[in-house]
C-alpha cells in the first residue's frame, strides 16, 4: 500500500515551503527520520524527514518549487509495489507534476541515463521555452532561490565561482543583491560546476537558473546549457552576452542603461590600492572602471584609460554642479519607498518636547567605566518600545477590513551609511533591558557600516526612531516606512529656559515629532502614545532598570 | 710549550701575616676582604629572599659559598686589569665595584646599582635591561655576564688580544665555572689564547656541578658525571700552559695563587689557569632543589666557609679582634640594608626608552649622501666604459686589452679598475694605515691572504700582530672580535664561509649584538665579522647559503652586503669605522668582478641603497651579486619588452633604506624583490612588509602606491645542491627576473 508523504508544517507560523534540495531519489530505501528534503520556509531552510521507513516510489515535486503545507511531495511503498497512475494522479489533482517553474530541472529519470543525455540535450532547444531540456545523470540546475519573504528578484553582484570548481552544499555560490540587502546564496548541494548561467550583474527573477552542477566525469553539452539559459531567457542562447533576464519585471523601465562591460552595480570591486588611490584623484567611480582583458583586477593603467575613454562616473567625493550622478540600488529603494508611503500613508504630525535633563545626567553615570556606551537612541527605543506595549494600536497594520497588531514590538533605527540610509531592526526591544537594547544597536550599526546587515536585520518594525539632533537639527518630520505605523522624528537636546513655579529654570529640551498612519490610528491614540514617551524619557531611572 | 700543574693546596695554607710581611698587603685590605666577603654574602642572601618574595623577578645564580675567589682574584689584579664574568657573576661584579670604589659613598653607590639592576629599575648598572645574569662595569674593566654558560671566555681572549695590541700591559681574568670547561667554547678559547699568547688568567670555579650534573661524580644514587677527571686544571695539558689548583674558599690563598698567575702572565706573556676548588652555598637557581648532593657535603663544605676561615685567619694571628670583626659584619649588613632600600624606592626603567641604545647612534652628513649618489653614478659608468671597452678593443692578449681599457676609464673617468677582492684588500688597508686600532684575525688571513684573497698582501705591510691567522675556531674568532672592540679595538674577524657563522652564533648574537643594550648602553661593539656566502662555485649546502636573513633578525647588528667593487670598498671602509657590530657578507661570485674605483679615502653611508638603474615602470630590489643578475635582465626588459626597470642596490640590509625603495614604488607602481637567500620571513617579504608599512609625508602608505601584488624571488626552499645545473635552477637568475616582471606588468 504506498503512502503518500505531505509537507508538514514545519513552524508556527509556515503555510508553505520552497523545495530547495533533494537528498533522495526514486528507489532509494529510507528509513523513519531519514532526511528527505530541504525545504525553505518563512523563517529558515529546514530538513523535512521521512515519517516512515519504505523505497521512495515517485517525487512529487520540482527543486525550486514552492507548495502550501500538506501538499503530497513524495510516495513511499514497499520495494516490490507498483504505484498506479491513478493514485498518482489523485495526489496531484489530476495533473501530472508539472514544472512549477520555468527551471529546467531534471531529477534524476531512470531513463534519462548519460548515452541518452546529447539526444535528449540535443532536442531541447528545439522544444518551447520552458521545456525542461533532460540532463546528464546527476547533473541539476541551481536556481535563484527566494531569499526572503518579500524577494521577487535578485541582482547577481559577486559570482565566487568558476567553471569546474568543486563546491560543497553550504559554500558561497553567489552574491546576490535583493530589495533588503545583499546576501550569501549557498549551494544547495555537493558536485562540480559545470556551468555557471547567470552574469554578474544581471537582475533576475526568482527560479531563474543560476549555475549548473554536475558530477565530476559527466560533461554538460552546450546545448543542454544553451536550453537551460533560453529556457529562462525566452530568446536564443547567445552565451556571454545574456541580456539581463528581467526584462519583463517593472524594473526594466526605470534601471539605467546596463553597459555590458561595467555593471553599474555596486558590488565588490577588485582593484589595486593604486588604482584606487588614482581613482578618488581623479575622481573616477571604480564601478565604471572594467580591468583589461584577463585582468584580475582593476589597475592603474584601466582607470587612466577609462578617464581617456571618457567613461568616467564620478564618485562622492568629485561630485561637480551639472553632473548626471548614477543612482544606487540603495537610493532607488529609499526613493521608491518614500513615494509609496507619500501615495498610500495619509500622516498627521504630532510635536512634543521632553525634558531630558534627567536623562543626560543619567546617561554620563551609566557610561561612567562602561566599555559599550548607552546612547540617546538607546533610551529612546526603549521608551518607545514601552509606549507600543501600553497603546498597542500604535503597532497595527491595515489588511484588508482589519487592522492586524504586530505580535511582536520591533524597533528600527534609521542609520545613515556611506552607502545610503538603512533602518535595521531591534527585535523584542520592549523585553530588552536598555543594556541590551545598547549592544542590540552597536551590532547593529556596526552591520550597517559594514554593509554585513542580514535579510532578518531589515525585517518587520512596527516604529522607526530617526534622530538628526547630531547634525544639529531642532525639529523635522519624518516620512513613515511603508509597513511600519509611525515614524519619530527626534532633534537635537539644547539647553531652554523653562518656567517653573515663578522661576526660570535652564532645563535640557528635545523635540519629538511623530508622523502617524492615520488609516490605523487616530489622534488620540498617538497623542497618549506620544505624551508617555515623553514622559517615560522624563522619568529616565525607569528605563535604566 | 710547557705545562705543569701546581696543587696550591698540598703547600701550607698562606698566613695574612705572611702577605703583609711580603708586602703584598696591608692589614686594612685584608679586613676590606672579610668586608667584601660579608657584602657578597649579604647581598646573595637578600636576593634570595627578595626572590621569594617576588620583589626580584627572572633568574638569580647566587654566589654565596665562592666569595673568597672573586674576592681574592679581584685583590690581586690592579687597577685598569679586566674581568669577565659568568652567569653566576654576582660576586664578581661586588668584588670589582668595590675595587674601584674610592670612598663609602662610592662603595655605597656600587651596590645600590647593583641591587638596583636585579629588580630591573632604572638605576641600575644596566639601566634594568641586564639584570642578574647580565650585569656589567664596562667602564671599570669588567665585561659583564653572560646567559650562556662559557659565552664570556672567547670575549676575554679577544680582551686579552686588545691589552696585547694597544701595549696596556693590563691583564683580563675570564672567570668561568666547571661548566663551561666542556663547551666548544672553553676550548677554542684556551687553545687561541695560548697560541696568541695573550695576557689571560683562566680563573675555573669549580663548584663540583654544573646545573645538577656532577663534575667528577656525587655519591647520591642516579646522578652521573659531566667529565672523568677530578681536576679541571688537567687540561692545561691540551693548551700547553701552566695552571694551579687552590682552596677556594681561603681567600688569601686564592690571591697568593692569583697574584703569582698575574705577575707571571704579565712578565712571561703567556696564560695560565687557575681551578678554585669552592662550593655554592645555594642550588643553582632557586628552583633547585639541590638532590644530586649530600647534605653531609654541604655540611662538611659550610665549615670550611670562606668567612669562617678568613675570621679565624684574623683572630687567630692575632691581627683582630672578634668584635672588631663584628662590626666589619654590621657595617656590610648596613650597606646591603641601604642598597635594598635604595633599589625599592628606585623608579622602573621607562618603556618609551625601550628600543634606546641598541644601536650606536650614528648618521651622515647630508652632504656626504648627496655627494656619494653622484660619485656612485659615476662609478657606475666607469665602469660600463671599461666593460665596453673590453669588448670593443683590441690586443694581442686579453691582459693588454684589459690595461688599455684600465687606462681609458683612466683617462676619461678619473678612475682605476679593480677586481672586488682587490678593492676589499684596498679598503682594509686604507683603514689599518688610517687607525692603529684595526686588526684582521681568522682563518687563513695571513700568509695565505684569505680563502678569497680578501686579505692578501696585508700581512705583509701590517706583520702577525695585526693581521693574525687563527685555528679553526668560529667561536673564537667571533668571540674574541667582540671583546677585542669591548676593549676598544676595531677588529675584522673573517668567517670564511657565512655557513660557518652557525656555529659563532652565540658570540654574534648573544656578545657582539646584544652586549650595548644589555649593559645599559656603558659599551660598544665597533667590529666587523666579514664573510662571504651565496651559490656560484658548486661547493654544496655547507658553503653555499645566503644567510642575511638569519642575520638581520638580530637587533643591534648591521648587515651589509655591496655588489660591486666600488661598493665593496666604501661600504667596508664604513663598516670598520662604524662603532655598531656589522656582519659584511661578500658574495663569493664576485671575488672577480670588475668595478670602476675612485682614488683616495671615501665612505659609503651605511643605510643608503643605490639607484643603480633608473626607470619608471617597475622597481626592483635586490643587493649583493643578484643586483648584477637584476641590472642585465633590466637591459633585456628594456631592449627587448619595453620595460623600463628601476634597479634599488639596497647595499646595507639593516639599517634597510625603505625610503627609498617606496619613493621608487610611489613612482612605479611594481615592485619585485630579488634576493638569494632562502624566501621564507626572508629579505623579500621583509622588503615588502617595510613598504607596506612606509608612511609618506602626506600620510600615505607604501600600500597605497601598489598596482599589483609584490612578487619576491629567492632562493628555492631547499639545500643548496652541488650540481651545477640544479645550484642555477636554486636562485633567481635573469630569465627568471626577466619572466616575473613580464608576468607581473
Amino acid at each position: 500500500m504506498p503512502k503518500d508523504v505531505r509537507l508538514p508544517q514545519l513552524g508556527q507560523t509556515m503555510e508553505e515551503g520552497t523545495f530547495v534540495n533533494y537528498l533522495v531519489k526514486e528507489g532509494d530505501a529510507v528509513k523513519k527520520g531519514d532526511v528527505l528534503f530541504e525545504v525553505e520556509t518563512d523563517k529558515a531552510t529546514l530538513e523535512m524527514e521521512s515519517p516512515a521507513d519504505g523505497i521512495v516510489k515517485k517525487i512529487l515535486v520540482e527543486m525550486g518549487q514552492t507548495v502550501p503545507v500538506g501538499t503530497p511531495v513524495l510516495v513511499l511503498g514497499e520495494a516490490d509495489e507498483t504505484v498506479s497512475q491513478s493514485y498518482l494522479q489523485s495526489l496531484t489533482g489530476g495533473a501530472a507534476p508539472a514544472p512549477a517553474s520555468a527551471t529546467a530541472q531534471a531529477p534524476s529519470e531512470p531513463a534519462a541515463k548519460p548515452a541518452m543525455a546529447p539526444t535528449a540535450g540535443a532536442a531541447a532547444p528545439a522544444t518551447p521555452a520552458g521545456a525542461p531540456a533532460a540532463a546528464p545523470q546527476g547533473v541539476r540546475v541551481v536556481p535563484l532561490p527566494q531569499l526572503g519573504q518579500t524577494m521577487e528578484e535578485g541582482t547577481v553582484v559577486n559570482c565566487l565561482v568558476s567553471v569546474g570548481d568543486e563546491v560543497h552544499k553550504g559554500d558561497v555560490l553567489f552574491e546576490i543583491e535583493t530589495d533588503k540587502a545583499t546576501l550569501e546564496m549557498e549551494s544547495p548541494a555537493d558536485g562540480f560546476v559545470k556551468a555557471i548561467v547567470a552574469e554578474v550583474g544581471q537582475t533576475l527573477p526568482i527560479q531563474a537558473p543560476l549555475l549548473i552542477l554536475g558530477p565530476r566525469d559527466v560533461d554538460v553539452s552546450s546545448d543542454y546549457i544553451a536550453a537551460v539559459r533560453g529556457g529562462t531567457a525566452g530568446a536564443a542562447p547567445a552565451p556571454g552576452k545574456a541580456e539581463p533576464a528581467a526584462a519583463q519585471a517593472a524594473a526594466a523601465s526605470e534601471a539605467p542603461p546596463v553597459e555590458k562591460t561595467a555593471p553599474t552595480t555596486p558590488g565588490r570591486v577588485f582593484a589595486t590600492p593604486r588604482a584606487k588611490l588614482v581613482a578618488a584623484e581623479l575622481g573616477v567611480d571604480l564601478s565604471g572602471v572594467t580591468p583589461a582583458e584577463q585582468g584580475l583586477r582593476i589597475v592603474e593603467a584601466d582607470v587612466r584609460q577609462a578617464v581617456a575613454s571618457g567613461k568616467t562616473p564620478v564618485t562622492e567625493a568629485g561630485y561637480r554642479l551639472g553632473q548626471r550622478i548614477p543612482m544606487n540600488r540603495l537610493q532607488r529603494i529609499v526613493g521608491e519607498k518614500m513615494l509609496l508611503s507619500k501615495q498610500t500613508i495619509p500622516c498627521f504630525y504630532l510635536n512634543i518636547q521632553a525634558d531630558m535633563t534627567a536623562i543626560v545626567k543619567l546617561r554620563e553615570r551609566l557610561n561612567k567605566g562602561q566599555e559599550v556606551k548607552v546612547s540617546f537612541n538607546d533610551f529612546l527605543i526603549k521608551a518607545v518600545a514601552l509606549g507600543l506595549r501600553h497603546y498597542p494600536i500604535m503597532t497595527g497594520q491595515l489588511d484588508g477590513d482589519a487592522i492586524v497588531l504586530a505580535p511582536t514590538i520591533d524597533v528600527g533605527l534609521a542609520i545613515a551609511t556611506p552607502s545610503g540610509l538603512v533602518a535595521p531592526i531591534v527585535k523584542n526591544a520592549a523585553d530588552k533591558s536598555l543594556r541590551e537594547i545598547s549592544v542590540a544597536c552597536k551590532g547593529l550599526i556596526e552591520r550597517a557600516r559594514a554593509d554585513k546587515l542580514s535579510l532578518d536585520d531589515l525585517t518587520g518594525g512596527c516604529i522607526t526612531v530617526s534622530n538628526l539632533g547630531g547634525f544639529g537639527i531642532d525639529s523635522f518630520i519624518p516620512i513613515v516606512v511603508p509597513g511600519q505605523t509611525s515614524i519619530l522624528g527626534v532633534g537635537r537636546i539644547r539647553d531652554v529656559c523653562v518656567p517653573s513655579d515663578g522661576n526660570i529654570l535652564v532645563r535640557k529640551m528635545m523635540h519629538l515629532n511623530l508622523s502617524v498612519d492615520h488609516k490605523v490610528a487616530n489622534g488620540a491614540d498617538a497623542a497618549q502614545f506620544l505624551d508617555f514617551v515623553k514622559k517615560t524619557l522624563e522619568h529616565a531611572e525607569d528605563l535604566a532598570d | 710549550m710547557s705545562s705543569q700543574v701546581e696543587d696550591m693546596r698540598k703547600g701550607p695554607a698562606p698566613k695574612v701575616g705572611e702577605l703583609i710581611e711580603q708586602g703584598l698587603i696591608t692589614l686594612d685590605q685584608a679586613k676590606d676582604w672579610l668586608r667584601t666577603i660579608y657584602e657578597i654574602r649579604f647581598f646573595e642572601d637578600r636576593v634570595s629572599e627578595l626572590l621569594g618574595q617576588n620583589i626580584i623577578k627572572g633568574a638569580s645564580h647566587l654566589y654565596a659559598g665562592q666569595e673568597a675567589v672573586a674576592t681574592g682574584a679581584a685583590a690581586a689584579i690592579q687597577i685598569g686589569d679586566v674581568i669577565a664574568s659568568t652567569h653566576r657573576g654576582h660576586g664578581h661584579c661586588g668584588a670589582i665595584g668595590n675595587k674601584y670604589a674610592a670612598d663609602e659613598t662610592a662603595r655605597q653607590t656600587h651596590w645600590n646599582r647593583m641591587m638596583a639592576e636585579l629588580m630591573g629599575r632604572q638605576t641600575g648598572y644596566c639601566g634594568g635591561r641586564g639584570g642578574s645574569m647580565h650585569i656589567a662595569d664596562v667602564q671599570h674593566g669588567n665585561l659583564g655576564s653572560t646567559g650562556i654558560v662559557g659565552g664570556n671566555i672567547p670575549n676575554a681572549v679577544g680582551a686579552a688580544l686588545a691589552e696585547k695590541t694597544k701595549g696596556t700591559g693590563a691583564v683580563v681574568v675570564s672567570f668561568f665555572g666547571d661548566g663551561a670547561t666542556n663547551t666548544g667554547a672553553f676550548h677554542e678559547s684556551m687553545n687561541m689564547a695560548s697560541v696568541l699568547r695573550v695576557p689571560l688568567v683562566a680563573i675555573i670555579e669549580n663548584n663540583l656541578y654544573g646545573m645538577s650534573v656532577p663534575f667528577s661524580g656525587s655519591p647520591v644514587e642516579g646522578t652521573g658525571c659531566a667529565a672523568n677527571i677530578q681536576d679541571i686544571a688537567q687540561r692545561s695539558a691540551a693548551y700547553g700552559v701552566s695552571a694551579m689548583i687552590v682552596d677556594g674558599q681561603d681567600v688569601a690563598a686564592v690571591f697568593q695563587a692569583v697574584h703569582r698567575a698575574v705577575q707571571r702572565v704579565r712578565t712571561e706573556g703567556q696564560m695560565m689557569m687557575i681551578e678554585a676548588k669552592t662550593y655554592r652555598w645555594y642550588g643553582h637557581s632557586r628552583s633547585d632543589p639541590r638532590k644530586y648532593r649530600t647534605k653531609e657535603e654541604e655540611q662538611a663544605w659550610k665549615e670550611r666557609d670562606p668567612i669562617t676561615v678568613l675570621r679565624s685567619k684574623l683572630t687567630g694571628e692575632k691581627l683582630c679582634a672578634e668584635d672588631e670583626l663584628d662590626a666589619i659584619r654590621d657595617k656590610a649588613q648596613a650597606t646591603i640594608d641601604a642598597a635594598t632600600q635604595f633599589a625599592m624606592d628606585s623608579p622602573w626603567p621607562d618603556p618609551a626608552e625601550l628600543a634606546k641604545d641598541v644601536y650606536v647612534e650614528e648618521s651622515y652628513p647630508e652632504s656626504l649622501i648627496a655627494e656619494e649618489k653622484t660619485q656612485a653614478a659615476r662609478a657606475m659608468k666607469a665602469t660600463a666604459a671599461f666593460e665596453k671597452a673590453v669588448a670593443t678593443l683590441s690586443g694581442a692578449t686579453k691582459k693588454e686589452i684589459t690595461e688599455k681599457a684600465k687606462a681609458l676609464v683612466r683617462e676619461q673617468h678619473g678612475m682605476k679598475v679593480l677586481l672586488m677582492k682587490e678593492a676589499i684588500v684596498e679598503a682594509q688597508a686604507e683603514e689599518m694605515r688610517r687607525d692603529p686600532s684595526v686588526i684582521i684575525e681568522g682563518e687563513d688571513v695571513g700568509l695565505y691572504g684569505g680563502a678569497y684573497g680578501a686579505t692578501k698582501g696585508l700581512i705583509e705591510e701590517f706583520g702577525k700582530s695585526r693581521v693574525i691567522d687563527t685555528a679553526i675556531s668560529e667561536a673564537a674568532i667571533t668571540g674574541a672580535a667582540v671583546g677585542a672592540a669591548l676593549r676598544g679595538l676595531r677588529p675584522i674577524g673573517e668567517i670564511m664561509y657565512v655557513d660557518f657563522v652557525t656555529i659563532a652564533m652565540d658570540q654574534l648574537m648573544h656578545n657582539g649584538a646584544f652586549n650595548r643594550y644589555m649593559f645599559g648602553g656603558h659599551a660598544k661593539v665597533p667590529m666587523v665579522l666579514r664573510t662571504e656566502g651565496g651559490v656560484g662555485r658548486c661547493i654544496a649546502a655547507h658553503h653555499s647559503k645566503s644567510l642575511e636573513p638569519w642575520l638581520v633578525n638580530v637587533p643591534g647588528l648591521y648587515v651589509v652586503m655591496p655588489a660591486t667593487p666600488y661598493d665593496a670598498k666604501g661600504l667596508l671602509k664604513a663598516a670598520i669605522r662604524s662603532d655598531n657590530p656589522v656582519v659584511f657578507i661578500e658574495h663569493k661570485a664576485t671575488y672577480g668582478q670588475v668595478g670602476a674605483v675612485p682614488d683616495g679615502d671615501y665612505i659609503i653611508p651605511l643605510g643608503v641603497a643605490d639607484i643603480k638603474r633608473p626607470g619608471k615602470d617597475v622597481t626592483i630590489v635586490s643587493y649583493s651579486r643578484q643586483v648584477m643578475f637584476c641590472l642585465a635582465a633590466a637591459r633585456e626588459l628594456a631592449e627587448q619588452h619595453g620595460i623600463d626597470a628601476e634597479v634599488i642596490d639596497l647595499r646595507t640590509l639593516k639599517p634597510m633604506d625603505i625610503a627609498t625603495v617606496a619613493a621608487s614604488v610611489r613612482k612605479t607602481g611594481h615592485l619585485v624583490t630579488v634576493a638569494e637567500s632562502f624566501c621564507m620571513c626572508g629579505t623579500g617579504p621583509e622588503i615588502v612588509r617595510r613598504l607596506i608599512e612606509y608612511r609618506f609625508d602626506d600620510g600615505r602608505t607604501g600600500f597605497d602606491y601598489l598596482d599589483a601584488a609584490p612578487l619576491n624571488l629567492a632562493a628555492a626552499d631547499v639545500p643548496p645542491p652541488m650540481s651545477e645545473p640544479l645550484e642555477n635552477a636554486s636562485i633567481p637568475t635573469p630569465d627568471k627576473i626577466v619572466a616575473a616582471v613580464r608576468a607581473m606588468l
